[in-house]
This record gives structure tokens, C-alpha cells and sequence, in this order.
């Protein structure tokens, strides 16, 4: 299951141009400093994945990232384009695909329907004008997202009718239908047993290979070394350290983060 | 007389009962919690009087002028009071509604003041009724389908979510407000062509409760919740002339139960009925039965994945004694 | 002169009737759009009861209170708890509510119109009989000192009450944070019950008052208050005991004011025109505070 450290360094960041870059990005919510000038790069075909304790600031970096959360300042560019005054949509549609930290699927819409929503943005799923006024005619997206996250025989059931795993796949599989070029992933395997966690690990590998940038927020560091190329660690709206996962989980800082955190709890 | 003509008045009540509804459904499918279609309706029956009375306009350009006019003024509301959220923004379409009604109890000459105008007849027929009945609602039932379907659940249930894949937001919004204008003002000049009178006191607080009652009653999330309870509410009166002179407080409690105890309605009732078949069906599918159970064999393991999204909420599961002290 | 006294009557009553929606909104998040249909159903019921024998003031004004308590309790028993039980989100459970409340109101609407058959009614039977002080060139009716003096009381017993008490404090913890709130060992239930009586007993009072100095009021006036009410209530800013005192006689001024300036009814158009400009301008109200942050 491992990629083999060779294999990493063939793809070392800092080459060429980066898919996403961040900098100095501050997101502030009155006196909390949720993220404190965050900067990173990423670059395309490579896996991130970002670790640090509840409260560091993961999920806002994500929610800034894609424009849903206010900046306090900073810059963010896409293919070396600034986009922080755009809207959260039209980062969308430049295929900037992400999931939600909860499960955050349409109660009212099948399986399907859940996963056809991201594929309704693509370019180039337009069907013909009158298959898409009555609604009918296939989604050749849906169907291979579908296949990606092992949806199958799933496709009727309401979100209400799913194990957790299963509807945590489904937003996945809709993330991955809109033909995503960064695919922001917060949690995924939140809830998941092991079993889940390393289809999911497979899936995000084989992603990889079509040359896609991901970065992943995951709390299991075991899942973090098998699937990352490249891992940032937070705390305090800061990152502390970055590098190869296994050197940053062995990185004392990063382990005071933790420790000292379970510390404070215990005391 | 055929059934036809003796109930022409009350079938005429439905269509433009329909489209009263619809303006206020549309919104809300679209999670704009706006009744200004109910002004608008208001604002299509005296524009509609004036054109015929007093600028002797023939039926079908009146209401194609006043339902643009309509769609226009309730587009410009929505670009002022579009940043408000839930609650506020139903008030402050209240308050636009109320605020017709007083402009038409002030307007002098061209409202008619407290008695308004009457006397509107124009070659307005029945079949222009029914044609512009049924391309909106072709028009809406299409709205219900396909892309545009799902875009709309999306930006109603969970805006974010819908902005992230893509979905210009904002748009739908004032959208929502434009088609509401539109199908107000239609059915209010429909409502004075057909009617031919209008008095201040016909477009008052109590038109807001009624097309809210129908679709509540009926369903808020489909045209077909709208077509039942536009049909409800303009002939329940009728029929509840049976139960006689306590039918007001008949009406009161249908409304009051639905409201609390379905508020998806009548439509919403069957939507689920619906579900619950298909979910009995499906379980005798091979590839269902299949998909179900590699999930059960998947997820054998549940204990563990579940102690472990303790841990996880918790605390992270890198901790001394977690995973991490493992991997060290 | 005059004008002034008229303002501070008119105001009176708009901020015993808003004191309660403001309550109940502020607070338990309920903006309860029965309240006028309470409100009315008060009067109602008292109208009803001194067809049969003739009382004093006193009991007249405590059988408004009476019947909003107990009628605002049965709205939240019945309406708005069933409502919440089965809502899935805040969103949703929000509207439902509005929704839920116009349409439990058509009931008591429903039973006054069909006895009044929608004409005026009032408490005349009452063994209550109006003087006029005059002072100077003032003239001062006695229900108009009793409705400005009760408001004061009221408002201010009201505005203590929230400060000092535990359960004023739970209150406004559950109109901030209900999960700080719970962790206080608030019973929420029970709370938001008397949090409903208080508001309903307002409103029954409210229209006691009202219809002893109008002398009579229709089953569809409290529609109109509604409307007023939220306009008093935005003004001021959600939640603001400042702000409901300041909006109801702002209001109150406004359209005493349109009132001497033109002729017509445009009157009625002050109440919602300010809602709109106030969301326009100044969304909080002008004693709002910031949107509070729940999660
Ligand atoms: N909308 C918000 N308003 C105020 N504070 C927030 C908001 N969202 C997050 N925070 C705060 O920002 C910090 C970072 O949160 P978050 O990004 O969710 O952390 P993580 O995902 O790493 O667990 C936390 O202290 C959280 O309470
Ligand atoms: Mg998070």
C-alpha cells in the first residue's frame, strides 16, 4: 500500500507552477484567530494532507480556500491566478471541488441525483437542449463517480436510508464528479472503520494518477502516511511544520501540539 | 348549463388561486421566504383595470405589459432586500404587500380610492385562460426536472453546499423574486379580466393566508402541491356549506393541522408513500441486495470504527497511546 | 400638546402588545404570528362574558390576562412544540413556525367572526365608565393614564426582570447560546412555557386596554397590530428592551404625525414603509445588537 519514497521525491514540490498557492492568508472571526497567516503551495498529480487538533483552524483554511469563508487578508491564487475577491462559485466552476467536514447531502434528491448535481457544473456534460429541458438522458460523470467511490446498487436510495460511510461516499463520488483539478477532502473518513478508510486511500491514490492535487484533513496518522505525499501540520491557526508525513509526525512541535493538547484536557 | 358553465366562476377562482400560489411556492422552493407575489397580485389587478379602463388596451397585451411590470417591480424589491435572511425578509415582503394596498386606498383617479374600479370588461376569454394556464404550467413542472431541479433543491436546502458546486446563488435568489413578480401580476390581471371589479379591500392581509394556506395545505415543493391546494381552498367553502355555518372554523382547523402536523402537505404525503414502495420494491433487486450486503460485510467491523469516531471527536487518535505511539 | 399625549397613548399600547412578540422572540426565538389573534380572542371572551353579567374594571382586565395566558400556552403546547419535535433544522423549524402561527390564528378568528359576524365589538357592559381631566387646554382620559401608566410598569418590571432574576438571566442565555443555556441546568421546556404565558398575558391586557380606550376593536384588528408590532420590535432591534420601548412610540409619533400632515389614510402605510426602511438601512434596529453567533 505504500508509495515508495523515490517515487516522492520524483515529485517534490517546488517544481513548475502550482495548481493553488496561499499567502499569508488570515481569517479572523472578531478576537479568534482561526487561521494566522497560513501560506502553502500545491502542486498538481500530488496528495497534501494537512493534521493539527480540533480547533486549529483546518476546516476555515478549506472554507477560505473556497471563498465561502470571509478573508481577513491574504492572497489566493489558482494557476497562479488571484481569485480572493471572486465569488465561491466561480472558484467552483475553475473545478475547485471540496467536502464538508459533516455529511452535507440534499435530503430531497436520490443517491444519483446527490452526485449528478456536481456534474450538472461541467462544461462538458452539456446534453442536448431537450434532453436537459425534460431532465432525461444519462450522465457519463455521474456513472464513473459512481463507479470511483463503489456506489452501485446504491443509486436510488435517499441519503436518509444510508449508513454513514456509505453517504460520506457519496460526497465524495459528487466532489469527484465535477472533474475536480484541487480536491479539498475535510474529514472524509471521519467515522469510517478501517476497511472504509483504505478504499478510500485507494481511491485517492488512483485520483492521483489521472494527475489530480488533493489535500486531505485526517486525524489517523496511519491513513496520513499511506496516502500523502507531502502533509502540513496546524495549531493555532499556524503551521507548525511540514515535510514528508512520516518526518512531521515525528516532529516534536507537532507532537507538543497533540500531547500538550491531551495534557491540558487530563490536567 | 353543463357542469362547465355553472361552476364557471369558482373554475376561474381556481386558475388564478393557482397562480397566486405558485408565486409565493416558487420562491420558497428556492428558499426565498417571500409573499411579494401576493403584492404583486395586487399591483396586476389595478394595473390591469387602468390599462383596460382608462387606456383601452385589449385583453392580452394588458396582462403581457402588466405581468412584465409585475416581474420588474418585484425584481427591484429583491435586489434591496435580498441580503436579509429568513424571518426579515418575509416581513419586509409583508410590509411591500400592505404598502399596495394603501397606495391603492390613496391613489385618487387612477385606483378608484376605497371603491375601486369595476366595470372591466375587455376580450379576455376563457381560452386565453386556459392557454396561458397551461404554458406556465408546463413552464413550472419543468422547473421541477432535470439540472434545473436539482440546482433549485440545492440552493434551497443548503445554499453553501450549492455555491461549491458551482451554483450562482445570488441568481437564483433574485430569479426567484422576478418569477414570483411575474406570476403575481399574471394572475392578478387574469383576476380583474375575469372579475372585473377590485376594491382595496380585496388584496388585504387575509390574501396572504390564503395562498400560503395552499400551498402548505397542498405541498410547497411541487406544482402539484399548488394545483391541490388551489383546487381545496376554492371549492372547500363550496362543499363546506354542508357542515353549514361553522365552515370558517373548519377551514381554520384543516389549516392549523396541516400546518403543524404536515408541512410538507397533502403532496409530501404521497411523495413519501411513494418512497416507502419503492424501498420495499427495490430490496428484492439483485444488484441492491448485493450492494447492501457487502456494506453490511464492509462495516462487520463497527464497533471499532465507532470507538474510534469517539476517539476522534474526542481528541485526535494521535495521542501516546492512539495510533500515533504505534507508528513512532 | 395634545398631539404629544396622543403619541404617548397611542405608543403605550403598541408597546404592551409588541412587549410580548418581543419576549417571546427575542428570547425562545419564536415570533409568534397568533399573537394578534390572542390579543383579540382576549377581548372576545371578555365581550362574552359581560353580555352574561356586568363586572368592574379590575376582573375584565384579569380575564385578559387570564385568557392570553392560557390560549398563548395552548399555541405553544399544541403548535409550536409539535413543530419543533418534528423540525429538522433552525431554518425550516423558523418558517414552520410563522407559517404554523398564521394558521393556528384562523381559529379564534374563525369563532369571533362568526358570532360578530365581523362587526365591532367591545366591553361596554362594563361597570367601568370613562372620565375626562381637563388641565389647561389638555384634555386626559382616564384609561389613557391607566394604559400609559400600566405600560410604563410593565415595561420597566419587564426590563428587571431579564436583568436581575435567574431566570430572566436563563432567558436571554437561551436567546444567545442554547447550549450555554442547557449547561446552566436551564429547563428550556418550562421556560419557554411561561416565557409563553408572560407573552400572552401581555396580549390579552394589551387588548383590554385597547378596546376600553377605542371602545370597540374587530376580530381582524389584531392582523394590523401584527404587523405594527414587528415594525416596533425591527425598529428598535430584536431583543432589545430598549428597542421595543423606542420603537413602539416612534411608530406611535410617526403616524401621529402623517395623521395631522395629510389627509387620506396613508397612515397606514407608516408602519410598514419604516420596516422597510429600517431593514433597508439599518438591518439590527437601531439598539440591535451584532448578530449572534449559534452553533
Ligand atoms: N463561523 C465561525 N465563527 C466564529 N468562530 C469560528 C467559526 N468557524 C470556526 N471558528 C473557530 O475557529 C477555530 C478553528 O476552527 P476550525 O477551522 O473548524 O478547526 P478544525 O477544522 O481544525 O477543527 C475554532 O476555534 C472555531 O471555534
Ligand atoms: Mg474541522
Amino acid at each position: 500500500m505504500t508509495t515508495s519514497a523515490n517515487e516522492r521525491v520524483a515529485h517534490a514540490p517546488d517544481s513548475g507552477t502550482p495548481v493553488f498557492e496561499a499567502r499569508d492568508v488570515k481569517v479572523y472571526f472578531g478576537g479568534v484567530k482561526a487561521v494566522d497567516g497560513v501560506s502553502l503551495k500545491l502542486m498538481p498529480g500530488l496528495i497534501y494532507g494537512i493534521i493539527g487538533p480540533n480547533g486549529s483552524g483546518k476546516s476555515t483554511l478549506i472554507g477560505a480556500m473556497t471563498r465561502l469563508t470571509k478573508l481577513t487578508s491574504g492572497e489566493l491564487l489558482f494557476d497562479g491566478e488571484p481569485y480572493h475577491n471572486a465569488s465561491a462559485s466561480s472558484i467552483a466552476r475553475k473545478r475547485v471541488a471540496r467536502t464538508f467536514q459533516t455529511v452535507r447531502l440534499l435530503p430531497d434528491l436520490d443517491v444519483r441525483d446527490n452526485i449528478r448535481l456536481g456534474a450538472d457544473g461541467r462544461q462538458d456534460e452539456r446534453p442536448n437542449l431537450l434532453s436537459r429541458i425534460l431532465g432525461i438522458g444519462g450522465s457519463p460523470a455521474t456513472d464513473d463517480a459512481i463507479d470511483k467511490a463503489q456506489l452501485h446498487g446504491f443509486e436510488s436510495f435517499y441519503p436518509s436510508e444510508l449508513s454513514y460511510g456509505t453517504q460520506r461516499r457519496v460526497e465524495i463520488a459528487r466532489a469527484i464528479s465535477t472533474n475536480p483539478r484541487l480536491l479539498l477532502l475535510d474529514e472524509p473518513t471521519a467515522g469510517m472503520n478501517q476497511t472504509e478508510r483504505a478504499e478510500i486511500s485507494q481511491l485517492m491514490k488512483s485520483l492521483k494518477n489521472d494527475g489530480l492535487c488533493q489535500l486531505l484533513v485526517e486525524h489517523d496518522v496511519q491513513m496520513m502516511i499511506d496516502t500523502c505525499d507531502h502533509v502540513f501540520a496546524m495549531n493555532f491557526g499556524k503551521l507548525i511544520a511540514e515535510g514528508r508525513p512520516e518526518d512531521v509526525v515525528r516532529d516534536p512541535q507537532v507532537q507538543e501540539a497533540y500531547l500538550g493538547r491531551k495534557w491540558r484536557e487530563h490536567a | 348549463m353543463s357542469w362547465y358553465d355553472t361552476n364557471l366562476v369558482l373554475i376561474q377562482a381556481t386558475i388564478t388561486g393557482l397562480l397566486l400560489a405558485l408565486s409565493i411556492q416558487i420562491p420558497l422552493r428556492m428558499g426565498v421566504f417571500s409573499f411579494a407575489g401576493v403584492g404583486a397580485y395586487g399591483f396586476g389587478c389595478y394595473a390591469g383595470a387602468v390599462l383596460v379602463l382608462d387606456h383601452q388596451m385589449a385583453a392580452l397585451p394588458t396582462i403581457l405589459v402588466t405581468t412584465l411590470a409585475g416581474g420588474l417591480i418585484v425584481l427591484v424589491l429583491g435586489l434591496f432586500i435580498n441580503r436579509l435572511n429568513g424571518l426579515t425578509l418575509a416581513m419586509a415582503t409583508v410590509a411591500f404587500d400592505l404598502i399596495i394596498g394603501v397606495v391603492a386606498v390613496n391613489g385618487g383617479e387612477t385606483t378608484g380610492g376605497a371603491t375601486g374600479r369595476y366595470g372591466v370588461i375587455s376580450d379576455f376569454t376563457m381560452g386565453h385562460m386556459w392557454t396561458i394556464l397551461v404554458v406556465v404550467m408546463v413552464l413550472v413542472a419543468l422547473s421541477e426536472r432535470g439540472k434545473l431541479g436539482r440546482r433549485i433543491d440545492a440552493v434551497r436546502d443548503d445554499p453553501e453546499l450549492a455555491s461549491s458546486v458551482g451554483i450562482r446563488v445570488y441568481n437564483y435568489r433574485l430569479a426567484a423574486f422576478f418569477v414570483s413578480g411575474l406570476l403575481g401580476a399574471a394572475a392578478g390581471a387574469m383576476n380583474i379580466l375575469v372579475r372585473s371589479a377590485i376594491t382595496p379591500l380585496d388584496i388585504g392581509f387575509h390574501l396572504i393566508v390564503l395562498a400560503l394556506t395552499m400551498i402548505i395545505v397542498g405541498g410547497s415543493l411541487s406544482w402539484k402541491g399548488a394545483v391541490i391546494g388551489a383546487v381545496v381552498f376554492t371549492w372547500l367553502p363550496d362543499v363546506l356549506q354542508v357542515i353549514g355555518e361553522w365552515q370558517e372554523l373548519v377551514y381554520g382547523v384543516i389549516v392549523a393541522v396541516a400546518a403543524v402536523l404536515m408541512p410538507r402537505g397533502i403532496y409530501g404525503l404521497y411523495v413519501e408513500a411513494k418512497r416507502a414502495v419503492l424501498r420495499r420494491r427495490r430490496t428484492r433487486r439483485g444488484a441492491v441486495r448485493a450492494a447492501v450486503a457487502a456494506e453490511r460485510a464492509r462495516t462487520t467491523d463497527d464497533d471499532e470504527a465507532l470507538a474510534e469516531m469517539e476517539d476522534d471527536l474526542g481528541s485526535p487518535s494521535v495521542t501516546p497511546g492512539g495510533s500515533m505511539g504505534a507508528n513512532l | 400638546m395634545q398631539d404629544l399625549l396622543s403619541v404617548v397613548t397611542l405608543g403605550s399600547i403598541y408597546l404592551l402588545f409588541a412587549l410580548g412578540m418581543s419576549l417571546t422572540w427575542g428570547t425562545i426565538d419564536i415570533l409568534n404570528f397568533s399573537h394578534g389573534s390572542i390579543f383579540m380572542f382576549s377581548v372576545f371572551t371578555g365581550y362574552l362574558i359581560l353580555d352574561l353579567t356586568t363586572l368592574p374594571f379590575l376582573p375584565v382586565l384579569l380575564i385578559g390576562v387570564a385568557v392570553g395566558a392560557l390560549m398563548s400556552l395552548l399555541v405553544q403546547v399544541l403548535a409550536f412544540e409539535q413543530i419543533l419535535k418534528r423540525a429538522t433544522n433552525k431554518k425550516t423549524a423558523e418558517m414552520q413556525i410563522l407559517i404554523g402561527g398564521i394558521g393556528v390564528a384562523i381559529i379564534p378568528l374563525a369563532i369571533a367572526q362568526h358570532h360578530t359576524k365581523s362587526n365591532p365589538f367591545g366591553l361596554r357592559e362594563s361597570s367601568f365608565e370613562l372620565h375626562t381631566w381637563v388641565v389647561g387646554d389638555l384634555r386626559i382620559t382616564n384609561i389613557a393614564a391607566i394604559t400609559v401608566v400600566t405600560a410604563a410598569i410593565l415595561w420597566v418590571a419587564m426590563a428587571l426582570w431579564l436583568r436581575r432574576s435567574r431566570q430572566g438571566l436563563a432567558l436571554r442565555a437561551i436567546g444567545v447560546d442554547t447550549e450555554v443555556a442547557s449547561l446552566m441546568g436551564v429547563h428550556r421546556r418550562r421556560l419557554a412555557l411561561a416565557t409563553m404565558a408572560v407573552s400572552g398575558a401581555l396580549a390579552g391586557l394589551a387588548g383590554m386596554l385597547f378596546t376600553f380606550s377605542l371602545g370597540a376593536i374587530t376580530p381582524e384588528s389584531g392582523d394590523t397590530l401584527l404587523v405594527k408590532a414587528f415594525a416596533c420590535i425591527i425598529l428598535g432591534g430584536i431583543g432589545s428592551m430598549r428597542g421595543v420601548l423606542f420603537g413602539s412610540y416612534f411608530l406611535a409619533a410617526c403616524e401621529v404625525w402623517v395623521l395631522t400632515q395629510t389627509s387620506g389614510s396613508w397612515v397606514e402605510a407608516v408602519s410598514f414603509g419604516l420596516i422597510f426602511l429600517v431593514l433597508l438601512i439599518r438591518p439590527t434596529g437601531v439598539f440591535g445588537r451584532k448578530e449572534v453567533r449559534r452553533t
